[in-house]
């Protein structure tokens, strides 16, 4: 079948007029009816569809020009990143959070991305029909439905004209973040310049978090953030006597076998004896199937032979040692595998306090069967947060920022908690132990006071990423291999 | 300005009307109106330019 020139005039001519009284026409009455207020990006939006209909007209009055097309194509895409972009504010909210008016319970801002995917579905369609675009020169008759299209036009853009004065002002005022409803009364007209009040311009806003980099930090504890720290020194040192796929990046110890679980940022898995000098099963996890799991960081027994293992991005898989393991069906899971370890399941730990934070260790509560991470200060959220995952959900139980208590004082103004950079932590007696690799300091917090009773500068550590609870001791392991022991604080 | 583009889209459309000799202005016009619309769409989202999600 083949369009000839008249009749994809024709049509355009009906497609432009559906577009104008169908969304455009509707977003005006949703205004005047019901008081709906558009956005800046609303109206951005909307303006955008009104000149896919204007070059509609153009295609009507002076017949397809390739210019008239690719301009077209290029306001349908730049309206369906236009949509995308806004309904990203509001489409990841809870259930019910979406903002302003529904139509078939579906938000205007989505409705957006629809329109403009069937103006660029349409604008494919026809062209698959049309033989041949016209030359740049001439001029057509619009014709019965092009001359209703164009007075439609008119009349729709007018009544955009005046709820735009209304709503959004004369020049140089602009459209609002936030607009109030829609009013005929120029009492209640709010005109602003508020959006253009920046703050800084930025490609990816609240989401540009660097990854961490525990490697930067100073580890020298006189430069801390908490003054008169007491010193906790090295009693001996061990170190892991077995090879490594990679960086080591979190140890754990299990007290009732005397077991150790040692992780990479190369994804290894390592259980090992409690010499740490035979491998008693390892793995290699797969990164990218099916969920994202970024550098190890942190690993926990959970009883049971149940290993918990935790990504900086708070992915965390759950593994168990298994001799009947199939390795036809773990061949999904591990990149390598001694045949003798099972996958049980990936996920990913919500946060709230500490969204938009990546975290660097976790710990397991065996009294509350709660796992512990704690999160990393990056340039936009500077704050140490604690968050607990009860055992049975992996679902988030409580949250806290931890204050300190009486006795330990900021070394100087701006300083606290959210200098530090916690790269391990262990749970005994009750008490949540944390490392920092910036200011070689190690932390005590009370987990039901929700405060650090106690800190201690751990001279002479180099880049721990892991601690340990061995009895009275406190193990803490470091990138290389090696292992600080030092005494454990009492309670 | 939202005001000021919904005008310049009425003179595009006008022209189209009843100058259409006039295409080249008009068209003009048309390719301001989407600049200005493109402008206040990043100035409405400067703080992340992009999708505030995993991208």
């Amino acid at each position: 079948m083949v369009l000839s020139e008249d009749r994809l005039r024709a049509v355009l001519a009906w497609v432009v007029i559906v577009l104008l009284g169908g969304p455009i026409t509707t977003a005006v009455l949703l205004g005047v009816l019901n008081g709906d207020s558009p956005c800046i990006l609303c109206w951005a939006e909307r303006t955008g569809m009104i000149l896919i209909a204007l070059v509609g007209l153009f295609v009507i009055r002076y017949g397809p020009r390739p210019r008239y097309l690719g301009m077209a194509v290029l306001l349908g895409l730049w309206g369906t990143f236009m949509a995308i972009r806004h309904s990203s504010l509001h489409l990841a909210r809870d259930v019910g959070q979406g903002f302003s008016t529904t139509i078939l319970g579906v938000h205007t801002y989505v409705w957006a991305w629809v329109i403009y995917a069937t103006v660029l579905l349409a604008i494919g369609v026809l062209l698959l029909f049309v033989r041949r675009l016209a030359p740049e020169e001439g001029i057509r008759e619009p014709g019965r439905a092009g001359r209703f299209a164009t007075g439609l036009f008119i009349v729709v853009v007018a009544a955009n004209a005046l709820q735009a004065f209304a709503s959004t002002g004369p020049p140089p005022y602009i459209g609002q973040g936030d607009p109030v409803r829609l009013s005929l009364n120029p009492r209640h007209w709010v005109w602003s310049l508020e959006e253009l009040q920046p703050p800084r311009i930025s490609l990816r806003g609240a989401w540009a978090i660097p990854a961490p980099d525990p490697g930067t930090a100073d580890p020298d504890p006189a430069h801390g953030p908490l003054a008169d720290l007491p010193t906790l020194p090295v009693s001996g040192w061990e170190r892991i006597g077995v090879p490594l796929e990679g960086h080591l990046s979190g140890l754990a110890r299990d007290s009732a076998t005397g077991r150790y679980l040692a992780v990479t940022d190369r994804w290894g898995v390592y259980l090992l004896d409690g010499t740490l000098s035979h491998v008693v099963h390892r793995v290699v996890l797969d990164p990218g199937f099916s969920v994202d799991l970024t550098p190890l960081a942190g690993a926990a027994f959970l009883g049971g032979d149940t290993l918990a293992i935790l990504c900086t991005n708070k992915s965390y898989a759950l593994l168990m040692p298994d001799p009947q393991a199939q390795e036809r069906a773990e061949w999904r899971h591990f990149l390598s595998t001694d045949g003798q370890m099972r996958e049980l399941g990936l996920g990913r730990f919500q946060t709230v306090r500490a969204h938009q934070m990546y975290v660097m260790s976790l710990a397991f509560d065996p009294s509350a069967r709660e796992l512990v991470t704690l999160s990393v200060p990056n340039p936009r959220h500077r704050q140490l947060v604690v968050s607990r995952f009860a055992r049975r959900d992996m679902v988030l139980s409580s949250e806290f920022r931890p204050s300190l208590a009486p006795g330990l004082t900021p070394a100087g103004p701006g300083r606290g908690l959210a200098d530090y950079l916690v790269t391990g932590a262990t749970v005994a007696d009750g008490r949540l132990y944390a490392v920092s690799a910036a200011y070689s300091t190690l932390l005590v917090i009370d987990l039901e006071a929700r405060e650090v009773v106690s800190a201690y500068a751990l001279p002479g550590l180099a880049h721990p990423v892991g601690l340990a609870a061995r009895g009275p001791e406190l193990l803490v392991a470091q990138e290389d291999g090696r292992i600080a022991v030092v005494e454990r604080p009492e309670p | 300005m939202e005001f000021l583009n919904f005008l310049l889209i009425l003179w595009a459309a006008w022209l189209l009307w009843r100058r259409p000799e006039h295409e080249r202005f008009a068209f003009r016009l048309l390719v301001i109106s989407c600049v200005l619309m493109a402008l206040l769409f990043l100035i409405g989202t400067h703080g992340s330019l992009v999708p505030g999600l995993n991208l």
